[in-house]
């Protein structure tokens, strides 16, 4: 019985890819744990076309995007380099034209992206799942498609232009004012900022407070977060308010607990995530401390900003001041893409699925509406107008089973040809300057300083020092346990852990740069981050008390 | 000719450049747009016609000149010739009837002031730009010395420069479209110059102002090393540099003089805050004005309180480099190099 690949085309073929590449990453941050079979066949089709679109379009004089592979759940990526001398200039020439719109009008850009997409998100969502016919269910996850087709080129393009301008301002600011990425004085003038991801959070706090005031308090603090939802329906005052909230979560409640994965409800099917931060932002009392952190940040944005402008020779201030606005935005739209973009779009995924998977059990092809996830489009097609004439269980079934393998055998981090090592692979990400591996991939190397005694080194992302009990989190679920006070430990975070920065007082994560998740919201909350220590949730043990100091990139384990 | 020759300067704007000259009509036009003159009135070109005629300087140049065609035609000549001119201009008296006109007009200014013989600078006010009208007399006293300056500007309309500028141009000799600004001297605290761009860079979010104590003269000269604000035009943040000003101008019994300044306050900023945020405010509004970077001159006077002490005394569009091609094409350029590195 024939059971297609996966990704047809980019299944990973070891013999015929590395002699295209010698050197494969598996992409950690995202496909650990391995995806499920439909949302590695989304990913990696389009991640992988958006990154070359994006670097099409903006004819990055080094590099052509991405070249990605699916192997065993997890998601393998190479970089396209341009070979020829001759053709880098002549990309570059292009490039100097391509990147002016982003560098006059970004704002305008985005805002007409954000408003493209979300335009595209309200007409799949005007779809009644339960009242359509097949036809109009199969049309839907087809524009699904493309809307994530198109979410991924939007994606791709601005992140691009975007660090590209953010590496430029970071090489003008050790020119010009000798100072980088790791510097404190660095950190204060990138952050600052309000955005998206944390208006959301602000909505939650402002839920909690009225929860305080309308006597619901105890509903909150006496339940676990799965029950909360079904004590609140029990009193008016508590229906009254799970009807604002729902309508809420319809507005912004469009994400999974996991960024990049759609087996897991969103905010709309089971708001549990969402009332469980109600609860914790009533635990803790006090005011959205957001606010006041950002005022202070904000002052000390214009401070640093100052301080470094005064360094910057007066006939080069006007560029230099234009670059610095560029580079600011970096970090906002780091943050906001995950909850326009990505996370949306994910969700969107998750919804057209669904309809059709409900409508498959209905007609027998499949024994779980959840088991659509094991299929790919082409599967999907096949059954999508007539359910009735097709069993798609013993697809599924080998899929799970392979599904469930995948999970015991971690990916190994990279796949490399037969005499290439690591440090030459990641010599290689180096060379492209390709933005994003630059940026978000590689990171600065921590720097191994005896004198200082420390456990781990790694690098700033956010300055400060802070001591407190560690509290080791490796994946989402986990984040309940997070104390006031705590040292966050995790391999990397992504914007569902947003919240918890109130409450915590340092971060340590094994791996990130500057424009990491960890590190932007750490400068927005002003406690330290510790980067790219690599063996911080192998080397720490939750409970342990520890010190972080991000100026230095140290971490000291207190109680050994 | 009409009867009028003297006009209070809110009686005039940038329309009667060519009866009272730039500087007065911009005077004028600058009481319009609020901000505060030291008052004063405006002598028009009506005025040195006038006195050209009745004095009878007018007909004993135009003799003079009648043979001197060839003298005129070598450097040497029309120094010569300049400087037989204006003995004769300043040797003239002013006509009786124009002499009560302008006593009534300094007496009704000192009046208007509450100061006895006030002190007054007589400027000279070209309609059209001519080289060396510049002449400039500060801390005049009294009527009879304000006659004899209002007369000394006249003359100044015969430089060799403005002689030689008139041969090139085939220019009647004795005409010369000059107007004359008298007005109340400010007790300057502090005076200086505002521009509302960046000179060097094109630079039009910030306004550049620089200062120093006593008159603005040593800061235009470029003499001394004023205090600098550069100021953000959107926020109003401003960096400052001190200058140590070790030298200033102030007035002298007649006239100015250079003198010290205290050792005390060498290294003082010599704008407090306040003034500084009027001084930007009112060049923001003016620029919006006339939609174009100003190049204003300022003077803070000791006496008055704020923010009535702030007078300004000149803007003009500003002269600044241009805009570097385009930052933004600039900035294309220095990211497509971090793909080489």
């Amino acid at each position: 019985m024939k059971v297609y690949d996966v990704v047809p085309g980019l299944e990973f073929d070891p013999e015929r890819d590395l002699a295209q590449s010698p050197a494969w990453f598996l992409d950690g941050t995202h496909s650990v744990p391995p995806w499920t079979p439909m949302f590695g066949w989304f990913w990696i089709n389009f991640c992988r076309h958006g990154m070359q679109y994006g670097a099409e379009k903006l004819s990055l004089p080094t590099v052509k995007g991405w070249d990605w592979r699916f192997h065993n759940g997890g998601g393998y990526l190479t970089l396209l380099l341009v070979k020829s001398e001759e053709e880098k200039q002549r990309r570059e020439e292009k490039f100097k034209r391509a990147i002016l719109p982003l560098i006059q009008d970004y704002d305008g850009i985005w805002n007409g992206f954000v408003k493209e997409i979300l335009g595209r998100y309200e007409e799949l969502k005007r779809l009644d799942l339960d009242t359509a016919t097949n036809v109009e269910l199969l049309d839907n996850f087809e524009q699904t498609i493309n809307t994530c087709r198109r979410m991924w080129e939007i994606h791709m393009y601005m992140m691009y232009g975007t660090y590209t301008a953010y590496i430029l301002f970071e090489n003008m600011c050790r020119e010009l004012a000798g100072i980088d990425d790791t510097s404190p004085l660095f950190h204060n003038i990138v952050s600052g900022f309000d955005n998206k991801v944390f208006q959301v959070d602000k909505r939650l706090w402002e839920f909690s407070r009225r929860a305080v005031s309308d006597g619901l308090a105890p509903v909150f603090t006496d339940s676990e977060a799965p029950d909360i939802k079904g004590k609140l329906l029990t009193s008016d005052n508590g229906r009254v308010f799970m009807k604002d909230f729902n309508e809420f979560m319809n507005e912004d409640g469009w994400r999974m607990q996991r960024m990049s994965e759609i087996n897991l409800p969103t905010w709309v099917e089971d708001p549990t995530p969402a009332l469980g931060m109600v609860k914790q932002f009533i635990l803790k009392g006090g005011s959205f401390n957001l606010d006041e952190e950002r005022q202070k940040r904000s002052s000390d944005r214009q401070a640093a900003e100052k301080e470094v402008l005064a360094k910057v020779p007066v006939e080069q201030r006007g560029w230099f001041e234009q670059l610095m606005r560029l580079a600011q935005k970096s970090g906002i739209f780091s943050e906001e893409h995950d909850h326009y973009l990505d996370l949306y779009t994910h969700a969107m995924m998750r919804r057209s699925a669904l309809g059709l998977g409900k409508r498959f059990v209905q007609a027998g092809a499949l024994d779980n509406q959840e088991d659509v996830f094991f299929l790919i489009p082409d599967e999907i097609r096949r059954a999508g107008i007539n359910p009735d004439q097709f069993d798609l269980r013993y697809i599924v079934e080998r899929r799970r089973n392979d599904w469930l393998e995948w999970q015991k055998t971690p990916n190994p981090p990279a796949v490399l040809a037969e005499g290439f090592d690591l440090d030459q692979a990641m010599g290689v990400l180096v060379k492209s300057n390709d933005p994003i591996a630059l940026k978000v991939v590689v990171g600065s190397m921590p720097q191994v300083r005896p004198e200082l005694k420390a456990d781990l080194y790694g690098s700033c992302g956010s300055p400060g020092v802070a001591e407190g009990i560690a509290r080791v989190i490796l994946n989402e679920d986990e984040l309940h346990l997070v104390k006031e006070k705590d040292i966050l430990v995790a391999a990397s975070t992504s914007p569902s852990w947003t919240p918890v920065f109130s409450m915590i007082s340092g971060v340590v994560v094994d791996r990130g740069a500057s424009l990491s998740h960890a590190a932007i919201v750490g400068r927005e909350y002003g406690i330290p981050v510790v980067m790219n220590v690599f063996e911080g949730t192998t080397k720490i043990k939750s409970g342990q008390r520890i010190k972080v100091d991000a100026n230095l990139g140290t971490v000291y384990i207190l109680d050994k | 000719m009409p009867e009028k020759w003297i006009y209070w300067f809110d009686e005039v704007s940038t329309t009667d450049n060519d009866l009272v000259g730039k500087k007065c009509a911009n005077l004028g036009e600058m009481t319009r747009l609020g901000m505060r003159v030291p008052p004063g009135f405006a002598i028009s070109v009506d005025g040195y016609e006038r006195f050209m005629a009745e004095s009878g300087a007018g007909e004993e140049i135009r003799r003079y000149v009648s043979d001197k065609a060839d003298l005129l035609q070598t450097v040497n000549g029309q120094i010569e010739v300049g400087r037989v001119i204006r003995k004769f201009i300043e040797s003239k008296p002013l006509p009786e009837m124009m002499k009560e006109e302008l006593f009534s007009y300094y007496d009704e200014l000192c009046r208007r002031s509450g100061l006895e013989d006030m002190a007054v600078a007589v400027r000279s006010s070209g309609a059209v730009s001519m080289p060396g009208q510049m002449e400039t007399y500060l801390n005049v006293k009294g009527k009879e010395e304000v006659a004899r300056k209002v007369i000394q500007v006249w003359g100044s309309a015969f430089t060799t420069r403005a002689i030689a500028f008139r041969i090139e141009n085939n220019m009647v000799m004795e005409k010369a479209p000059i107007g004359v600004a008298v007005l109340k001297m400010v007790n300057a605290k502090c005076a200086g110059v505002c521009l509302t761009v960046l000179p060097t860079t094109g630079d039009t979010s910030k306004i550049v102002v620089e200062g120093n104590w006593g008159l603005g003269e040593s800061v235009v000269s470029g003499e001394i090393t004023p205090d600098q604000f550069i100021v953000d035009k959107a926020c109003g943040d401003f960096q400052c540099s001190i200058g140590k000003k070790t030298k200033m101008v102030c007035y002298g019994p007649l006239g100015t003089r250079v003198a010290d300044v205290p050792t005390e306050v060498q290294t003082q900023p010599c704008l407090t805050p306040d003034e500084l945020e009027e001084i930007c405010r009112i060049a923001k509004n003016v620029e919006a004005h006339f939609n174009a970077p100003q190049d204003t001159e300022w003077v803070v006077d000791s006496d008055l309180p704020f923010p009535e002490n702030i007078f300004w005394v000149q803007t003009r569009p500003a002269k600044y480099a241009k805009k570097k091609a385009d930052d933004a094409e600039y900035l294309a350029d220095l990211m497509a190099r971090i793909f080489k590195m």
